[in-house]
């Protein structure tokens, strides 16, 4: 019989990319973001048995791994100021691909966001649902909404002059 | 670069290469690293309130003023320096050291071997049922000493009463009441003080520690 502590880690291992993703996106180290994806795993292991199915995989793995992200590394997950988004931006322009490049830039102009916001549309790029944002923050769904359609004109701004 | 829109960026977004970076066991072992730090730091405590009651009992071993202050209370109390009761002072003082210190070296011993059986604990759930052990050993260690200062301190005042008694003084007086207090408080005092640290750093980290434990035991006989 497969043990729960196995199917937990196969189950983090089929979707360790959101994790990834929000580990960078919350951190400006490589060493931090390494340290973040395991504080992530914890915290999932520890609601590992409260998760009872009700929600969507990807929306409890959301709520978790971004509270961890906002609470738990509140200090290492600091907004970059926007004037190192040149720097950042530097790095990545090694990148062959167009497409990863624009990835790479999103990721650095998502950094500069706070905290909240940075949430809202990591979850919104990755096509959860209003009522699944709204709830996984604890703000209204329309309070969700507002936030997203200021920051689909921030994000275009910044890609448009940073690219 | 032609206009952004995050909304025909999205597919994009969903479909960036994602380097798979942990197995499995890596991920299996990402728990067990937590727990295994968190036995450690129990372990580092325990090892650190060895040590510290260890020095002070030695510390209080070596120092032989007590005898010299322990007669200055008798004085002040109207008593006088007899050599009987120097002699016998001396005698009950050194049994207890003596006491003591056997007590002492006997679980320096036993904290030993329990030390080495962990350090070479690779699973997981053996470490932490050995610093389960381990604790229980430093927590005897620490009970005796609480008893052995309990009882060392009884002894004292029994003595007290006995030379008092001896030399024909009226244990009535205030000062003697004054003493009684003061050393039944500090006693009691110094219990509380342990007792509390006690409640504080261990009541939350043992039962967490044993619920993990619980865990580990549940997947290993799903395992079987």
């Amino acid at each position: 019989m497969i043990s729960r502590e196995k199917e937990f880690a196969q189950l983090i291992k089929d979707n360790q990319g959101l994790i990834i993703k929000v580990s960078r996106l919350y951190t400006n180290s490589l060493e931090d973001e390494e340290d973040l994806f395991q504080e992530i795993v914890l915290q999932l292991w520890r609601s590992y048995d409260s998760f009872k199915g009700n929600s969507k995989i990807s929306t409890w793995m959301y709520r978790v791994a971004l509270n961890t992200a906002i609470t738990l590394f509140r200090k290492k997950s600091k907004s970059l100021p926007t004037n190192e988004l040149d720097i950042n931006h530097r790095d990545f322009i090694e990148d062959d691909d167009d497409k990863q490049q624009q990835v790479s830039l999103l990721y650095t102009v998502i950094k500069t966001l706070p905290n909240v916001e940075r949430a809202i549309v990591t979850m919104y790029l990755d096509d959860l649902p209003y009522k699944d944002i709204a709830e996984n923050l604890g703000i209204t769904e329309v309070n969700a909404r507002v936030k997203m359609n200021r920051l689909k004109k921030t994000l275009k701004e910044q890609m448009e002059k940073y690219a | 670069m032609p206009e952004f829109d995050l909304d025909s960026f999205k597919k994009t977004w969903q479909e960036q290469p994602v380097q798979q970076k942990y197995d499995n066991n890596e991920i299996l072992k990402m728990l067990n690293r937590k727990s295994r730090n968190y036995v450690k730091y129990i372990f580092w405590i325990s090892v650190f309130e060895f040590l510290f009651f260890s020095v002070m009992g030695l510390f209080y071993f070596f120092q032989g003023e007590e005898t010299n202050g322990f007669l200055n209370v008798l004085e002040k109390l109207g008593a006088e320096k007899t050599p009987e009761v120097e002699n016998n002072f001396d005698n009950i003082y050194l049994g207890l050291k003596i006491l003591s210190l056997l007590v002492t070296a006997y679980f320096v011993y036993k904290f030993y071997e329990n030390y080495r059986k962990i350090k070479i604990e690779e699973n997981l759930k053996g470490l932490i049922t050995r610093i389960i052990k381990f604790k229980k050993t430093v927590n005897a260690f620490i009970l005796i000493s609480i008893l052995l200062l309990v009882a060392f301190t009884s002894i004292f005042t029994v003595f007290v009463f006995y030379a008092l008694n001896s030399q024909n003084i009226d244990p009535a007086n205030s000062a003697v009441t004054i003493f009684v207090i003061g050393i039944t408080l500090s006693t009691g005092l110094c219990v509380l003080l342990i007792w509390l640290y006690y409640r504080l750093v261990y009541g939350i980290i043992m039962r967490k520690l044993d619920r993990n434990l619980t865990q580990l035991r549940d997947i290993e006989s799903q395992e079987n």
